[in-house]
This record gives structure tokens, C-alpha cells and sequence, in this order.
């Protein structure tokens, strides 16, 4: 939880948990964990239009976007709220604060009234194009080409772990425009019609609790009015992009609600009576606090204008390597009932141990790996690279 | 131990390890899991684990074989058979489980507690039925009897009963591993024999978690060679990933780490073979080892990327595998928590 909200914020919070608490709300996600069957995992939930329809899915855009001209932190509430009530979130996270942003950022007027509304309304999701069968981490060795035609291009290449990616609009995708010698120049960000014919999405089962896309584009023609930023310079915009994802509150969220729903677990069961749990949970509780405070700094610097690159990594750095932790720990505690999925009758917590275990090696792959969060601190922080 | 390796082969391996491994939507990878796996049950229940004359074999040899099940990932009943096998030859009642047939171990009423301290069972006055509840039964589908181990007012008993019986309901559970576990209920179930009681049981535990950490250990070992292979090919930055020294000494530490397990595992077995108590040492290995294979299967999905969550990559189901076996025979917090008085008396014994 953040410390400290004013009582505007304190009651925005309160407003987002009203709707999050509503009947219809609770047992569409009581669904999900518990009945979706395996195989299938949640679509857009009626939830994120009705946070559209109030303004509050993206509400720190400006209302001319179907924001409510609000503040970051309140961004950051609603993704907290979100995940405290169980919602799947991996689809807000993408649209609204990634592609999203991106446009908000680097967006012409044009784009920003065609593309924003839409995402702000909970109608439809993005999804974001970088990684590649070869490029991960070394995004800017990319091989997707987009190639000049008449007044635009056409796109070529493979995209891979792009979730979401078969349930939306666009996709916010890097691509080469030039070749050059400083491979940082001549990458070129597009917003990509996800359901054009010359697109295939194919989605991938993975060990997390959502699919990925391998996306084929095979010669998508753009023109100019999807460029986001300049042509040849969207490794900056990218960049920041990427500078804001790391700003985790989704992750931060996650380890709040496992760590309170574990010590509760022991309480109950008596476990936090016996010290050898007692004195890792104690530790567990230290470090969760300090993960919310090091992460809630980074969105007050983001409103405040003064974001800090070294600050966000060691607040991703930390969090996610301590959700990872956390679930490992989960297993301890609880025991064998722990590795039961929702689905099953004796779960404990509907399941949410199993699934944030499965979930853990993604959140530190996920938004820059721990070691480029690593290479980060060391380079611009400690200036040892 | 060399028919075994020669056995699980390059080309046997990869279905091996998902033999047992079941999601809903059945893939070509899943769909002839039953063949390989009596293939792989008519391979095991050989010379290497059950000598046709009855003799029993040493723990060091049994935990090789462990080793190279958990190297393959290989799920089935043999460890428990093991285990029942143990017990009928210390009484001398090895014609009970002819060569072939299978057991599973029910400990538990709920996956939170110690198999050290069975859950209780109603013995009926007639001591001819048993009712009892049990979760986290491996392999009770497939097995030909079951191995109840329960708290009686009379303590610990060990009561061997039929599998395929109307008695004997089964629901399987819906797990991380979506493996071969299931939810056991006992209601009026015949004994075909009564087996032991709790000391019996505490030995079979010690060195059963000796196997079990020679499995973890087998895990581990498979799961950080996919991981340095993968670091030898995957190039970032123009280069084998492998070469950046912070992957290269994560996985050197790691190896350092599963040789420390080994051994720990096979001076216990060793302690196992002499006779010497080893309750302690098991608890001990077990618990190290069970922790080196959370943290190898863990960091092996960290080299290997996205590529590794994909349901097509086994260092996946390393992962799913080590929650699961790292807490079987106990997690190493009630494995540390057993072992302390073990050890306040190892130094009492070293005073005097």
C-alpha cells in the first residue's frame, strides 16, 4: 500500500475498490481462477470497460483521451487495486501504461485521437512487438525489417512473447528502417494493425497463466500515419517507453497481496507460532515494505518529472527478485497444498501460491531482465561499467 | 546402473521426462504416455532395483538409480516400491510384492503436514479394514496396492492394501507438476497385510529421503546442463551468453552446489549401508538437496529467457517437478526442525 495518500487519492482508491468489489466483478474473476478451464485464460473482462466508462482504466491521460487529466499515482492505484481484487491485469498493463504511454509520448496529435480513446475505453488491448526468436535482451540487433514502399513500407519479420497479442488491435512494434553501424540508429517504432490479413498471430502455452503470440508479419503495408516518433530515431522513444515499464507496481502488488495472504495462511494455521516460519515471514514482511516504498518513489519522481533510470532498476531489480523468492518461500510454509491449482478442491487461497509460483521466472525476464537491471545500476549508478 | 544409462538414451529421454506429465489438452508429446510409461516400468523393476533372489540392494546403489531417475525426470512408483520392497524383506514377506508389482505411499491427510508424523486411520476391531484419507498419492492410478502408513491408537501402523478395490476411491489432483497425484479414500478397505509400526516407519523415511535427494540431485544436475548448453548457443550482444561472466559463475557456483548435495547424499547412503542410524544425515542431505534443486531450476528458466517458460521446454518442467519433490518427504524447514534433536544428541555422544 502507499504511504501517505491525500484524501483525494485515499478516496479515488476507495472509489475503484467499490467498483472492483461489485458483485458481477467478483464472480467473473471468481471464475477465472477457479472454472476457467486449462487451456484457456481471461479475454478482456467486462471490468475494464466499466473502469473505461468512468475514465479510470487510463486515468492519468488527459479527458480529451478518455482519461480524467489524473496523476500517475493514480494510474499506479488502479493497477494495485486490480491485482489486490484478483483481476487479471497483464492486459492494463500492456495497453494502457506500454503502448499506451508510447503513444502519449511520441504520438501525433493525429494518433493520439485515433489510437488513445479506444484503449482507454477497455474496448480493445495492444500489444507490444520488440522481441524476436534471436533478440531478447540485445533489442537493437533486431531483424524485423520494414521495407520502403511507394509512400510508406511494408513490414517484414518475426515477433515473439508478444501477449495479448491475439486478442488485439495494435501492436506497438520495433522494426529496422535503415541499416546502420550504430545499431541504435535505424530502428524505427510502428503501430501495427494486429488483425491485417498479412499478420498471423500465433498464440504459445507457456508456464505462466497467459499465452504468448508469435507474430509473423509478413508485408504489412504502414504509412506514415503509423510511425510513432521519427523514422530512423525510435530507439529514444523506446527507451523511455521501456523506463516507465519498469516502474512495476503491478509486481510490487503481486508481492503485497502473496505476502499477506501467506502470513494470514500461517497465522491461521498456526505456522507463525513456530519461529523457524515466524522469522521468515518477519523478513519477507521487511522486505515487501521495502519493495513498495523503493517502487512508490519511482511513480512520485515520474509525476514530479524527475524519473530516475537507476531508481526504477533497483526498485525492479528488488521486487522481482523478492516475488520470485516469495513464491519459492509460499511453498515452504504452506507445504504440499501449495502446488495445488485452483481448480482443485483443497486449494488453499483458490490457488494463488501455484499460480504466482509459476508466474515468478516471467517478472524477472519480464519489463528488462535482473541482469540488464543490474548492468544499469552497475554502469549508470555505481559507474563501474 | 549402466543398463540404466544406456536405457535412458538421447532419443528416450525427452519423452520420459513428460511421461507422467499431463495437461488438459493433450499434445503429441502426452498422447502415448501410458506405452512409454509401461515401457519404462518393465525397465526399471530389473536387476538394478529388484535382484530376482530377494537380496537387498545397498542404499549407494539404489540412490545411482535415483540420481538417473531425476536426471530423466522419470515419474512413476518405484521409489515407493522401494520402499515396500524395504519393508517386506526386513520381514521376510518379499512374496507379498512379486517382481513387477507397484506401490504408492499414503502418508498424508493434507500436503501441509510432516510424512514423519503419519495422519491418523480407523483400524477396524477385526483389524481386517481400514478407513482413512489421504492426498498427495503418486501413481495411485497405476499401482496394484497401496501402503498405508497411519497413526492408530495403538501408534504408527503400516497396513498393505488392495488398489483396484470398490473400497478405494480416487480423485486426482490438479497440480503445478500436472502430474500423477491423487486424493486416496480408504472406506472399509480389506488389509492384505500388516506390515510394521512406527519404528519400521522411521527407518523406511531415512532412507527413502535418501533416494529422494539423490533424485533432487539428479534433477538439479539435468536442469543446469540445459541450462549451459543453452548459455553456449543463445548469443545476445555478440556473443554466447555463457561468456558474460555473471552467467558464467552463477552457473559455476550452482555446480559447486550440486556437488556439495551429492556427496552429502552419498556419505548418508554410504552411513546408510554401515548400519550406522541415518536419520540424521537423510534429513540433512535431503534438505540441502532439495534446496539446490529449487534454486538450479529456477536460475536455469533465468538463462534460458522466454524461450524457457514455453510449454515446449523442459527446463519448464524441471521447474514444476523440483516445488513438488523438494517438499516430498518433508520441506527442509521440518526436515531442520526433525534433525535438531538428532543433532543435540550427536554432540551429547561426542561430550561423553
Amino acid at each position: 500500500m502507499i504511504p501517505e495518500l491525500t484524501a483525494d487519492e485515499q478516496r479515488f482508491r476507495d472509489q475503484v475498490c467499490g467498483l472492483l468489489c461489485e458483485e458481477s466483478v467478483r464472480r467473473r474473476v471468481t471464475e477465472c481462477r477457479r472454472q476457467l478451464p486449462e487451456g484457456e485464460e481471461p479475454e478482456l473482462l467486462d471490468v475494464y470497460r466499466q473502469l473505461g466508462e468512468r475514465g479510470w482504466l487510463a486515468v492519468n491521460w488527459p479527458e480529451r483521451y478518455g482519461g480524467r487529466d489524473g496523476t500517475y499515482l493514480q494510474k499506479a492505484i488502479v493497477t494495485e487495486e486490480l491485482i489486490r481484487h484478483r483481476v487479471p491485469d497483464l492486459a492494463n498493463t500492456l495497453t494502457i501504461d506500454i503502448v499506451g504511454f508510447g503513444v502519449l509520448l511520441a504520438g501525433t496529435e493525429a494518433q493520439k485521437q485515433r489510437v488513445l480513446p479506444r484503449l482507454a475505453s477497455g474496448e480493445t488491448t495492444a500489444a507490444v512487438l520488440f522481441s524476436e526468436p534471436g533478440t531478447g535482451s540485445d533489442l537493437s540487433a533486431l531483424q524485423t525489417r520494414a521495407e520502403p514502399d511507394g509512400d510508406g513500407w511494408r513490414l517484414y519479420g518475426r515477433k515473439s512473447y508478444c501477449m495479448k497479442s491475439h486478442i488485439s488491435d495494435i501492436g506497438l512494434c520495433a522494426a529496422r528502417t535503415t541499416a546502420s553501424d550504430v545499431k541504435y540508429h535505424g530502428i524505427t517504432l510502428f503501430l501495427v494493425p494486429l488483425q491485417s490479413l498479412s499478420v498471423t498471430v500465433e498464440p504459445t502455452w507457456n508456464l505462466l497463466n497467459e499465452r504468448f503470440g508469435e507474430v509473423t508479419l509478413d508485408g504489412v503495408r504502414l504509412t506514415a500515419d503509423d510511425v510513432l516518433g521519427s523514422v530512423d530515431d525510435g530507439w529514444n522513444t523506446l527507451n523511455q517507453v521501456l523506463s516507465l515499464e519498469r516502474i512495476t507496481i503491478d509486481f510490487v502488488a503481486k508481492a503485497r497481496l502473496l505476502f499477506d495472504r501467506l502470513a494470514g495462511h500461517a497465522a491461521k494455521t498456526g505456522r507463525l507460532e513456530e519461529p523457524e516460519y515466524a522469522q521468515r515471514i518477519l523478513e519477507l514482511e521487511a522486505r515487501v515494505r521495502a519493495a513498495e516504498l523503493l517502487t512508490w518513489r519511482c511513480v512520485r519522481d515520474f509525476d514530479n518529472g524527475t524519473p530516475d533510470d537507476v531508481r526504477s532498476a533497483i526498485a525492479k531489480y528488488y521486487s522481482t527478485e523478492l516475488l520470485k523468492e516469495l513464491g519459492s518461500e509460499a511453498m515452504e510454509v504452506v507445504g504440499l497444498d501449495a502446488v495445488l491449482h485452483g481448480r482443485d478442491e483443497q486449494a488453499v487461497q483458490e490457488g494463488l501460491f501455484e499460480s504466482l509460483y509459476r508466474e515468478g521466472p516471467g517478472w524477472t525476464l519480464g519489463s528488462g531482465t535482473s541482469e540488464i537491471m543490474l548492468y544499469l545500476i552497475a554502469g549508470s549508478g555505481l559507474e563501474l561499467l | 546402473m549402466e543398463r540404466l544409462a544406456e536405457f535412458f538414451d538421447e532419443e528416450l529421454t525427452p519423452m520420459v521426462r513428460r511421461m507422467a506429465y499431463r495437461p488438459q489438452r493433450v499434445t503429441a508429446a502426452t498422447a502415448d504416455n501410458q506405452a512409454i510409461r509401461a515401457m519404462v516400468w518393465q525397465a526399471l523393476v530389473g536387476p538394478d532395483t529388484m535382484p530376482a533372489d530377494g537380496t537387498r540392494l545397498a542404499q549407494q546403489e539404489l540412490i545411482a538409480v535415483a540420481e538417473q531417475l531425476g536426471a530423466v525426470l522419470c515419474q512413476g512408483p518405484l521409489l515407493d516400491t522401494l520402499v515396500a520392497a524395504e519393508l517386506l524383506q526386513a520381514s521376510a514377506r518379499s512374496a507379498l510384492l512379486p517382481r513387477g508389482a507397484s506401490v504408492a505411499l499414503a502418508v498424508r491427510e493434507d500436503g501441509a503436514a510432516n510424512p514423519a508424523e503419519p495422519a491418523n486411520m480407523v483400524v477396524d476391531r477385526s483389524e481386517e479394514v481400514v478407513d482413512a484419507r489421504r492426498s498427495f498419492v503418486g501413481f495411485a492410478a497405476d499401482v496394484d496396492h497401496l501402503l498405508l502408513v497411519g497413526r492408530t491408537p495403538a501408534g504408527v501402523r503400516l497396513a498393505l492394501t488392495p488398489r483396484d478395490h470398490p473400497t478405494v476411491s480416487l480423485h486426482r489432483h490438479e497440480d503445478l507438476g500436472r502430474g500423477e497425484l491423487y486424493r486416496v479414500r480408504f472406506s472399509g478397505t480389506p488389509v492384505t497385510a500388516w506390515l510394521g509400526d512406527g519404528k519400521h516407519w522411521a527407518d523406511l523415511l531415512a532412507t527413502a529421503r535418501i533416494r529422494q535427494a539423490g533424485y533432487l540431485v539428479g534433477m538439479s544436475q539435468a536442469a543446469l546442463d540445459l541450462a549451459v548448453t543453452y548459455a553456449k548457443s543463445r548469443r545476445q550482444f555478440g556473443q554466447p551468453i555463457g561468456r558474460f561472466q555473471w552467467v558464467a559463475f552463477r552457473l559455476s557456483a550452482l555446480t559447486a552446489t550440486i556437488e556439495a548435495a551429492r556427496t552429502l547424499t552419498r556419505d548418508a547412503a554410504r552411513d546408510a549401508d554401515r548400519g550406522v542410524d541415518p536419520r540424521f544425515v537423510a534429513a540433512q542431505c535431503l534438505a540441502t538437496a532439495a534446496k539446490v534443486a529449487r534454486e538450479v531450476t529456477t536460475y536455469a528458466l533465468q538463462v534460458h529467457g522466454a524461450s524457457g517458460l514455453r510449454e515446449d521446454n523442459d527446463a519448464q518442467l524441471y521447474f514444476r517437478r523440483a516445488a513438488i519433490e523438494a517438499l516430498w518427504w518433508g520441506s527442509p524447514t521440518q526436515l531442520r526442525v526433525e534433525a535438531t534433536p538428532l543433532l543435540r544428541a550427536r554432540l551429547t555422544d561426542a561430550d561423553s
